[in-house]
């Protein structure tokens, strides 16, 4: 089975200014993958290209085994797309669009919508004019998985939905991965990408900066380890350990942080009269702000 | 095949939400061209004597009118010839500035695009709308033109209406044809129509001026309006309808072509 996505070396230049440079991405057929970065850092044109609204400066990519230009058609006919920005018809209702995209795509009804709609507490049948943001949102969305296409590209898909339907969302998500369909999903909202996605690549500036499994990262956070003594200690003993890194000390306590094993901080602290000791896991959050940091860049 | 069933369901889709502008344009060009019937039996003998009385070059500005004008001479001075060809191409304009560039700036392409749809087809879908939209306030403006004539007491032959304003409908959906290249090369709605109005309002301003200045008279083939000929006298351009409708062809082709080639932005 070919990968559901596949780049080589794609580039997308506007005038002196690139887009995406040199990227390189595989997604494999049946998994949730997370593209993410900040504002400006490329997820959306990489989705435009792969959606051939976007031609390639150089380099090429395939989409469930077809060419992403020369056989767009094809592509399309099997992805289903929720734009991060999109306007609709505002005189339209729901229904109305989602039966115009059914018959554009050969299918007579309305698919999975009725369903998906009733999931996301959505109303099909009032003119789209009259949506508020979120409800915008999930007609986006419901447009995009009514069709059940093998493809989901989703450019930040909980843009304006609240917690509950965020949560419905990535159950539905889920859910489509368990039928073996494949999601691609555009965000910035970490916590979303660290519940869902079963691989994540990191984009900055326009470059891969990081593709590992969601697990992979997460092993690669920096603990925050905070020790408390009977008395002040001498914090440059900890600074001097290997993979220990911002160390501060307050009164009789010493905080650090950690990207490497544990054993070499217990020992230097069971030197002392230690009370007191805790670890802090951080988010997918601070390791993607890891990826940012110019002054402690991951490699790569 | 499957390609034109995409066209039409485009085209379907298109034409519902246009059916409320088409009859509005239709009723209001249609109660205009009622008017001008209604007017004529008391403006026949004023025009008469005013054409017997004025400068030659306004004369020829008028057409060249002698003896007793008939209905036909009015309808196409006044209406056929003057007031639609001018009025009715902005309506398809607006068609064409909508189908790509409108889409794009009210950002609804992405969406549309989404779908297994070439581009090749949302060019074509809106030549359609625009042939179908036109044809539609045509059929509308000629039914309620022609039902006042007996209401006026007035004698005009539907089949010569019909050719009048049939020879219309490629001139206009030329215009249309111009606002949609605009539309598929940059996206500006506003510049979709204006581009194409502003050749339009040169073509007629040519056209005019040419009837009474020998200077710009050799300039009066380059504009349409000149070869729309009098086809409410029964004579029916068939020539320069076919070459207008190449030349929409032509431009529509080259719509195509330049939509396929550029990058589409949200």
């Amino acid at each position: 089975m070919p990968p559901a996505i596949l780049t080589e070396k794609l580039t997308k230049a506007y005038g002196s200014r690139l887009g995406i440079e040199a990227l390189d991405l595989e997604v494999a057929p049946g998994e949730v993958f997370g593209f993410i970065g900040p504002n400006g850092a490329g997820k959306t044109t990489t989705i435009r290209l792969l959606l051939d609204l976007l031609h390639p400066t150089s380099g090429r990519a395939r989409v469930l085994g077809l060419d992403a230009h020369r056989e767009s058609v094809a592509v399309r006919r099997n992805i289903g797309y929720l734009p991060g920005e999109f306007g609709l018809d505002v005189r339209m209702t729901g229904r109305q669009l989602i039966h115009h995209f059914g018959r554009l795509r050969g299918l007579d009804g309305l698919g999975a919508a009725p369903w998906l709609a009733a999931r996301l507490d959505l109303d099909l049948d009032l003119p789209m004019g009259r949506l508020s943001r979120g409800n915008r949102q999930k007609i986006g969305l419901v447009q995009a998985l009514f069709h059940r296409p093998p493809l989901l590209i989703l450019d930040e898909p909980t843009t304006g939905l609240d917690p509950l339907v965020q949560d419905t969302f990535l159950q539905i998500v889920r859910e489509a991965r368990d039928e073996g369909r494949t999601i691609f999903l555009s965000s910035h909202v970490l916590s979303e990408v660290e519940r869902v996605c079963d691989r994540v690549a990191i984009v900055r500036s326009g470059r891969l900066a990081a593709l590992e499994t969601t697990q992979t990262l997460l092993e690669k956070r920096r603990k925050r380890v905070t020790l408390e003594f009977s008395e002040p200690v001498d914090a440059s003993l900890f600074a001097r350990l290997p993979g220990v890194s911002d160390v501060c000390s307050r009164g009789t306590t010493v905080s650090l942080r950690l990207h490497d094993g544990i054993d070499a901080v217990v020992k230097a602290a069971a030197q002392h009269s230690l009370l007191d000791l805790s670890i802090e896991h951080p988010t997918l959050d601070e390791v993607f702000l890891g990826y940012y940091e110019e002054r402690q860049p991951w490699q790569v | 095949m499957a390609g034109l069933t995409g066209v039409w369901i485009l085209v379907a889709h298109q034409l519902r939400s246009r059916v409320r502008s088409t009859v509005i344009w239709g009723v209001a060009l249609g109660a205009l061209g009622a008017l001008y019937v209604a007017l004529f039996p008391s403006m026949s003998g004023l025009l008469e004597r005013y054409m017997e009385e004025a400068p030659q070059e306004m004369q020829q500005y008028m057409g060249g009118l002698q003896g007793p004008i008939t209905i036909e001479q009015w309808l196409g001075m006044e209406f056929i010839n003057a007031l639609i060809p001018v009025a009715l191409p902005f309506l398809v304009m607006v068609i064409g500035a909508r189908a790509i560039a409108g889409r794009e700036e009210r950002k609804t392409l992405d969406l549309l695009l989404s779908n297994p749809l070439p581009r090749w087809q949302v060019v074509v879908a809106g030549l359609g709308t625009m042939a179908v939209s036109l044809a539609g306030v045509l059929v509308i403006t000629g039914v309620l033109t022609y039902i006042a004539a007996p209401v006026a007491g007035v004698a005009l032959s539907p089949g010569r209406l019909t050719a009048a304003l049939a020879a219309i409908w490629p001139l206009c959906l030329f215009f249309g044809s111009v606002a949609l290249l605009v539309s598929a090369l940059i996206r500006r709605g506003a510049l979709a129509i204006a581009i194409p109005g502003v050749i339009l309002v040169a073509m007629y301003v040519i056209d005019s001026l040419a009837q009474i200045s020998k200077t710009i008279e050799p300039l009066r083939v380059v504009s349409l309006f000149y070869h729309l000929g009098q086809p409410l006298e029964g004579d029916f351009p068939w020539t320069a309808t076919l070459l207008i409708l190449a030349g929409v062809c032509i431009v529509t082709g080259t719509a195509m072509a330049v939509f396929a080639r550029r990058d589409i932005y949200t």
